[in-house]
């Protein structure tokens, strides 16, 4: 393969990967966007004790 | 009256050869869910057996027993140990098995919502029912959600254990509802449990195959495979895919077994599944050694992800080889093998992340690192907050995260409100649930003396009538079950003469 053609190669696969790279940072910051939306709804709906909460679930029996 | 056969496997397996274009890989699928019972913030004490009792009380008044059918087709019922459970009628395909294991929420959390009220006047006004679609409790009880599949009785158990168990170990990677355990996070609720690979008993020693012979269908055709290894799931997406991929795995070894051809999972038999299971569920990475079986040659090591790749691979080919008849074997079945492949690429890249829109222990770890990050690392306090958002995220009735994470598009959802209305007042109408849901809901108008299980209906009032329903696959009415439905609905006999 000429030298050219592998510096070309090479720097397309550079630019896919900054482009991946990118796109992952977008997706990450509105995943974290949206994860924060959902703690700060349920942070302050759920019961304040929370390991009473946990406790008290003691199932007997099952399979 | 339990009935031991199997000799004739062969000529059974010719005969299905024949027949793969008829009713080749069509099965039935079932889901039993138990749920988890507690309340909380009540003035008063009150027993989470209580509890369950006052849900089931409009049960026992219309049908003078905790143990009943539904006009959807379905067995509500509470269990030993006062698990209410919910049994889906029996569906042609994983998304009709979705919708009504969803109608079973919906049905189940009416009845707490309604107990909840009652239980109001008493116990007091803050009083909280939460009704847990979960696997296991705050002192390590563990109860299960089994799935059904009705197998071809040329399969035999030992074929069964040699190539399913190894997929049913490592596909917790996408159906794991997720844990924080004693060591840590865990994918699987049920891992922990689990020992035997295929038993007979249940509570005792946990098995992940349980092999009961109750095929509920001819059984010189069928066995119920009756699969206890899996989580509940509350993705939808997580749901059907358990399904479908473990539809698909039975569908090749149905067809490897039909054929006489060398089994593809014979690479993947595992040494001790056990063993194996617990060691898949704490590994994110997908990527810990398992140990093989003595029988596989050469290796004596693969992962969860080389052997579910094992799997995939197989069913890529096998669906490719069904082209024709694909949307016979799997409606949908392209979507199931790019979701499965994607969900195998991202575990092995580590970006497990994107899996959370429809893997439930990944949306739930995920939400677990976005709380520590946002608190700068962890806290007793902290970490006592994010046990409880693992539990109650699978409350059916009160609880918030698992709306709120659909409500911010976080999770994905499958079917609609319309279609799972539909499931929770219809039965599917393309097998034998259809018959009994519409049996159940004429009896019930009529308010005579009905009974049913999963094969049979019958009248008990006047001249004892029954029908006998074998075949899970007909939805056409037989002439036995025309006379019944013939005498429920006669006009009762005047009460003034």
């Amino acid at each position: 393969m000429p030298q050219e053609q592998v510096r070309r190669n090479a720097q397309s696969q550079q630019q896919d990967e900054t482009q991946q790279q990118r796109s992952d940072d977008a997706q990450q910051r509105m995943q974290t966007q949206d994860l924060d939306a959902v703690l700060d709804d349920i942070e302050s709906t759920l019961e304040s004790n929370a390991e009473e909460y946990v406790s008290s679930f003691v199932q007997k029996g099952g399979q | 009256m339990p009935q031991l056969r199997g000799s004739q496997s062969s000529s059974r397996a010719d005969e299905f050869v024949e027949n793969v274009h008829d009713r080749g890989f069509s099965r039935i699928f079932g889901i039993e869910t138990e749920y988890g019972v507690s309340v909380t913030e009540n003035d008063k004490a009150i027993e989470a057996g209580q509890v369950a009792m006052m849900m089931f009380q409009p049960v026992v008044t219309r049908s003078r027993s905790t143990n009943t059918y539904l006009g959807n087709g379905a067995r509500l019922y509470l269990d030993v140990g006062s698990h209410p459970e919910y049994a889906t009628a029996e569906s042609r395909t994983p998304m009709g098995a979705l919708a009504q294991d969803l109608a079973g929420e919906r049905i189940m959390g009416r009845l707490a919502a309604d107990a909840q009220q009652r239980l109001r006047e008493h116990y007091g006004d803050g009083t909280r029912i939460h009704l847990f679609k979960n696997n296991t409790d705050s002192s390590g009880h563990s109860f299960g959600c089994h799935e059904n599949y009705l197998l071809r009785r040329f399969v035999s158990l030992r074929t069964v254990e040699r190539e399913l168990i190894p997929f049913l170990v490592t596909r917790q990677l996408f159906s794991g509802a997720g844990m924080m355990g004693p060591d840590g996070f865990e994918m699987s609720q049920r891992a922990r449990f689990l020992d035997d690979a295929v038993s007979s008993a249940t509570t005792r020693s946990r098995p992940m195959v349980n092999t009961r012979d109750e095929p509920h269908a001819d059984p010189d055709h069928y066995r119920r495979l009756h699969v206890i290894v899996g989580d509940s799931n509350r993705s939808q997406l997580a749901t059907w895919m358990k399904l479908a991929t473990t539809h698909l795995v039975l569908s090749v070894i149905e067809e490897s077994v039909s054929l006489g051809e060398r089994s593809p999972f014979d690479s993947c038999m595992l040494a001790d599944p056990g063993q194996a299971i617990r060691q898949v569920s704490g590994d994110i990475t997908g990527k810990a050694p398992i140990m093989l079986s003595a029988d596989v040659p050469v290796r004596e090591h693969s992962c969860a992800l080389e052997i579910q790749r094992s799997y995939l691979h197989a069913v890529q080919s096998f669906v490719a080889r069904h082209t024709s008849s694909i949307d016979a074997i799997l409606p949908d079945a392209a979507q199931v093998l790019e979701l499965w492949e994607n969900a195998l690429d991202s575990i092995d890249r580590g970006r497990w992340r994107e899996l959370s829109s429809w893997v439930d222990w990944a949306a739930k770890l995920n939400l677990f690192e976005r709380m520590r990050a946002r608190n700068n690392g962890g806290s007793p306090q902290l970490e006592a907050r994010i046990r409880q958002i693992d539990l109650e995220y699978h409350d059916i009735v009160n609880g918030v995260t698992y709306p709120s994470l659909m409500s911010h598009g976080a999770l994905r959802s499958l079917l609609g409100e319309d279609a799972i209305r539909e499931a929770v007042s219809n039965p599917p109408a393309d097998t034998r649930a259809a018959l009994r849901g519409a049996f159940v809901d004429a009896a019930l108008r009529k308010d005579v003396l009905w009974a049913c299980d999963w094969t049979h209906v019958s009248l008990a009032s006047g001249n004892r009538l029954e029908a006998e329903l074998l075949d899970p696959f007909n939805p056409e009415p037989t002439e036995e079950y025309l006379r019944v439905m013939a005498a429920v609905s006669e006009p009762k006999p005047s009460q003034n003469w």
